[in-house]
């Protein structure tokens, strides 16, 4: 049950779900990923795509217009 | 892994106009209040680029920008906000439970804010290339990743034509499947002169998406002619699903109302079958679904959470009484008649100290009217051991207001 981070600052989409995609490849099981993002779309299309995989997705808004998105893999 | 529970006064499911609005009343009422968003604070609106009919803004705004204003404002009255997706409700009980996957939420009320999703069309291949695959919901999340590329619309709704414009900012070509005759659109006047007018823009009549074909990516949408059957390839970047909304209500089923489509079914005060649960925005069954109809779900759901929390709470302490003797009387504060009994009251509740006499004026609230059943007023309620022991309606008097109370011992 590792814990990874992706910094996805200044990104904007669909780089964010790309990298976010990839970095997830690479976990195993259990693991957790957080992502740090400030663009807002990337607020709608990774917490949607990764729950379209299965996974588990919570946000912590860190700052106002930046935002940790936690992935908790399933599968 | 054990959930951790938290208490609030109510929770609001779905961060949109509605559900911000109800947070807004609800945290200016000092309920505790949680919202829960699955993602971004603005809910749909966020996905329009300008809104032109939201008064108070006559130089418009973005839906992005305005839906931050919103977002402010329920935080300064400490509206609580967490950012995840509700997995589970159990909202029959007098305690509402909401679940994310890391929580376990009790609230004494819920409002339903929960909106809508995009609709798919249903086609052949469409699951295999969902969001980054090729199928995009949202022209603001994508256009950038679609300069100089071919896109092809579905829908010609406001949604389709003014998002379709935008993406002409960015795409070489917007290619737009529309269902009906030529010429003919669903949108409004001026987008569709707009549209039509647009050199980048070019459309196909009478179809339907029959499939997606491709590889790992989206590369081919096959549309099929309505009239002629006939199938027309069209080769393509990205293509934009623009064609309505389904409600999201997969977690109430069988449990709130809802209508064919899954719309829920409300009130004019946004009440839902159960008590204590209220639907507001586009999640409802409604004829207009606009920012402007959803504020004002949001103001009437915030101020009936208020009422009924505050009637919960009068009718566990005061009206039930813990069993002891307690009498209700009802009147209506606009009709002489009924306030005229209010001093016959006074003279009854001086000789009865062990009655507790409580006054409730149905004008300012009817809830807990309705929670004992009492459809008129003037009217008296006596309850012994949390139960209803008498009632009197006509000729309410001292005398028969201690006859309705002694009959009983």
């Amino acid at each position: 049950m590792a814990e990874f981070t992706l910094d996805c600052l200044g990104e904007a989409c669909p780089v964010p779900l790309m990298k976010t995609e990839k970095k997830l490849n690479e976990l195993t099981v259990g693991d957790v990923l957080i992502i740090s993002i400030d663009h807002s779309c990337a607020m709608k299309n990774v917490p949607e795509w990764a729950r379209k995989q299965g996974h588990n997705v919570e946000i912590e808004e860190v700052d106002d217009g930046e935002w940790e998105i936690v992935i908790e893999k399933t599968k | 892994m054990q959930k951790k529970t938290e208490q609030y006064d109510v929770v609001i499911i779905g961060g949109g106009a509605a559900g911000l609005t109800a947070g807004i009343y609800c945290g200016r009422a000092k309920l505790k209040t949680l919202l829960i968003e699955k993602s971004l604070v603005g809910g749909l609106a966020t996905y329009t680029n300008e809104i032109e009919n939201y008064p108070g803004f006559p130089e418009g705004a973005t839906g992005l920008g305005l839906m931050d204003l919103f977002h402010k404002q329920a935080k300064k009255f400490g509206v609580t906000f967490k950012l995840t997706d509700v997995r589970a409700v159990s909202l029959e009980g007098e305690t509402k439970v909401v679940e994310t996957f890391r929580n376990r939420y009790e609230a004494k009320a819920v409002i339903v804010a929960s909106g809508g999703k995009p609709r798919l069309t249903g086609a052949k291949g469409e699951k295999e290339y969902l969001y980054d695959k090729g199928i995009s919901f949202c022209a603001t999340c994508d256009a950038a990743a679609n300069t100089d590329k071919t896109v092809l619309v579905i829908g010609s709704g406001d949604a389709a034509i003014e998002e379709g414009i935008f993406l002409t900012k960015f795409a070489k070509k917007v290619i737009v499947s529309v269902m009906h005759d030529n010429g003919k659109m669903d949108c409004n006047e001026i987008a569709k002169a707009q549209a039509l007018a647009n050199p980048k823009m070019e459309f196909i009549w009478n179809t339907v998406v029959d499939s997606f074909e491709g590889e790992e990516r989206l590369r081919t949408v096959v549309l099929k002619n309505v009239k002629t059957e006939e199938k027309i390839p069209v080769t393509v970047d990205s293509c934009f699903l623009f064609i309505g909304y389904v409600p999201n209500t997969e977690i109430f089923r069988d449990v709130l109302t809802m209508n064919r489509g899954g719309y829920l079914i409300t009130n004019e005060r946004m009440e839902t079958n159960i008590s204590g649960v209220f639907a507001v925005g586009d999640v409802r069954d409604k004829f207009l679904k606009q920012v402007a109809t959803a504020v004002g779900d949001g103001a009437v759901a915030g101020y009936g959470v208020e009422k009924y929390i505050a009637e919960c709470e009068i009718f566990e302490q005061q009206i039930l009484n813990q069993g002891n003797p307690s009498l209700v009387f009802f009147y209506n504060a606009v009709d002489a008649g009924s306030r005229e009994l209010l001093p016959k009251l006074e003279e009854f509740e001086s000789n009865a100290p062990h009655i507790r006499v409580t006054r409730v004026d149905t004008y300012k609230s009817d809830g807990i009217a309705k929670k004992l059943k009492v459809d008129r007023t003037p009217c008296a309620v006596y309850l012994e051991e949390g139960k209803i022991a008498g009632v009197c309606e006509q000729e309410i008097t001292v005398e028969a207001l201690q006859r309705l109370c002694q009959e009983i011992f």
